[in-house]
């Protein structure tokens, strides 16, 4: 079973982006399952979007305590408290304009940064980063494939839908070929 | 199972299951009033609404008490009546909880369960509907949106068949929260397991004739008398009702389940998404060679109390999760089974974990945990807090 974290702040998408990445999977013939939990219930809050991926019924009802892969959409939320859920070898896609570098003191992760503000600016998108930030993790996440990752988001895009496309697949083709750490 | 097979199959989180289950069985009238968690249910029943895909008459009146008034006047003119609520909206209906089983009011009601303030919070705990046990409403913990939908849906069957208030209970979040793929049932399908709702008696301004008159003392304690005759019947309501859901959905349902009981030497008793958990804590258990079983409680009111102990007889040792604390009590369902099994020959020994309150997170290893910790240990009368 895949075990995959979402971490973003109330507002942001993360839930949304829980969701696609589930009904991505779920259109792959996968089993899922993903809740979002939010202590603050308001804007700016810590969000958490948790997915299980598996190829039978998912029976398990906790947090995820362990997970493969995580996406983070606010930088400032890497800390020890989200960090605690990451092994050594997590993927973690970071919503930044900073080099990987700038993370290196937080631990021996696999970060991969992604500015999604410029990504979502050149694509039309304006502030709306979560399109280009799931396309940057998909191509971090085995076995997903993009064209059903954007077939979803074309299906359930509330507006700008060739926008948000667009976004996802730039941030993915940037992604898809940098080494861990961030080098190109 | 293949999902590429299932051609009903849609990605819903266990609230939204809820809702396609309300819209299902075409209530007539839902009375709901937003809270945290439970509000997705509302918004989907409004969407289904506005798209003509409902024909409920929906009122959204100012408080959880005035929507459950509703709800107790519009059932007992012989219509079939939906609601939704969640924590401090339950506890503020607590007064017509009563009145809806004492007037015999075929209501349904999903709960999600959440944390009763104070302090404020949003996490899964089972402390709001359970201190509703004395109101009479049947009650089911569901663990999974399909079950939930599946729930709602049999409620209705088994509140009107018996004419008494159901309840189906999820847990925030775990459950609420949680989408997953669900088959949902062929309407026509429902439409035959679900008969119109049609009392025998109903309030009608052309019959000169009303509920909840006073009676004298003899009269009331009849009427009690005639509750208890009826919520007695509820279980095999329950069994009868789930087989046939079971045939035709292949999706059986009963009062309790055990799961890898046989031969257990300990066995975990538990309701709602904990089940889920500790199914595969067991599995894993099993492989290691400990012999480890779970037992489901599903219908919590009526306590099935005979089922619960035939189930346990045998078993050396039980215990009890609660995801729930009775404050100067424990852990409610700790309490109950003990009470159920006292004086059997050969019952079991009890321990009651206080497990995972206010949501605090139960993980498969926890479970294996505890099992090592309690196996041999020896049983407190009181609940054990435990992390």
């Amino acid at each position: 079973m895949r075990e995959i974290l979402i971490l973003g702040r109330g507002g942001q998408g993360a839930q949304t982006a829980g969701n696609l990445l589930a009904r991505a999977f779920f259109e792959q013939g996968s089993f899922v399952q993903t809740f979002a939990t939010y202590g603050g219930a308001r804007r700016g809050t810590p969000v958490t979007a948790s997915l299980r991926v598996d190829d039978q019924p998912i029976r398990q009802r906790s947090n995820i305590e362990h997970a493969s892969a995580m996406l983070c959409f606010d930088e400032s939320l890497l800390e020890p408290g989200f960090l605690g859920f990451a092994r050594p070898d997590t993927v973690i896609v970071v919503n930044t304009h900073k080099p990987a570098s700038a993370f290196a003191g937080l631990g021996d992760y696999q970060f991969f940064p992604i500015d999604g503000r410029s990504i979502a600016q050149r694509n039309d998108m304006g502030k709306v980063v979560n399109s280009a930030l799931l396309g940057a993790f998909a191509a971090k996440l085995d076995q997903l494939d993009i064209d059903i990752v954007c077939n979803v988001i074309q299906d359930t895009a509330p507006a700008k839908k060739d926008q948000n496309v667009a976004a996802c697949r730039d941030a993915y083709a940037m992604v898809r070929n940098q080494d861990a750490g961030g080098q190109q | 199972m293949n999902l590429m097979n299932r051609k009903n199959m849609q990605l819903l989180s266990g609230n939204h299951a809820v809702s396609w289950a309300a819209r299902l069985c075409r209530p007539d009238v839902a009375p709901l009033y937003p809270i945290t968690p439970q509000t997705p249910i509302l918004e989907k029943i409004t969407e289904f609404h506005a798209e003509g895909l409902m024909k409920t008459e929906l009122l959204t009146p100012e408080s959880e008490h005035s929507a459950m008034a509703a709800c107790i006047s519009a059932s007992l003119t012989g219509a079939r009546v939906f609601t939704a609520t969640s924590s401090q909206g339950l506890l503020l209906q607590h007064e017509l909880l009563h009145y809806a089983t004492g007037a015999r009011a075929a209501i349904v009601m999903c709960n999600v369960n959440r944390t009763p303030a104070s302090p404020w919070g949003f996490w899964p705990d089972q402390l709001d509907s359970l201190s509703q046990r004395d109101t009479g409403w049947v009650q089911f913990y569901s663990e999974s949106p399909q079950e939930s939908l599946d729930s709602v849906i049999m409620a209705f069957a088994i509140a009107e068949s018996v004419g008494v208030p159901t309840m189906v209970c999820h847990d925030a979040f775990y459950v609420s929260h949680s989408m997953e793929p669900v088959e949902i049932p062929d309407q026509a399908m429902v439409d035959d397991f679900l008969p119109k709702f049609d009392p025998a008696r109903k309030l009608d301004t052309a019959v000169g004739a009303s509920f909840g008159a006073p009676l004298d003392q003899n009269t009331w304690r009849r009427s009690r008398m005639d509750l208890a005759e009826s919520l007695a019947a509820v279980t095999d309501e329950t069994i009868r009702v789930g087989e046939a859901w079971g045939k035709l959905t292949g999706r059986s349902y009963g009062p309790l389940e055990r799961y890898r009981c046989d031969d257990a030497e300990m066995v975990i008793v538990t309701m709602g998404s904990m089940c889920g958990t500790v199914r595969d804590a067991v599995d894993t258990m099993r492989e290691n060679g400990k012999r480890v079983g779970l037992l489901k409680v599903r219908q919590f009111r009526p306590l099935p109390a005979s089922m619960l102990r035939d189930a346990l007889a045998g078993v050396p040792v039980v215990m009890v999760l609660d995801r729930n604390y009775s404050p100067g009590t424990g852990g409610i369902l700790h309490q109950e089974l003990k009470a159920v099994l006292s004086g059997m020959a050969d019952g079991p020994k009890v321990h009651g974990l206080l497990a995972g309150i206010g949501g605090a997170n139960v993980s498969s290893e926890t479970i294996d945990r505890w099992v090592r910790d309690y196996q041999n240990a020896e049983p407190k009368p009181e609940s054990q807090w435990v992390e």
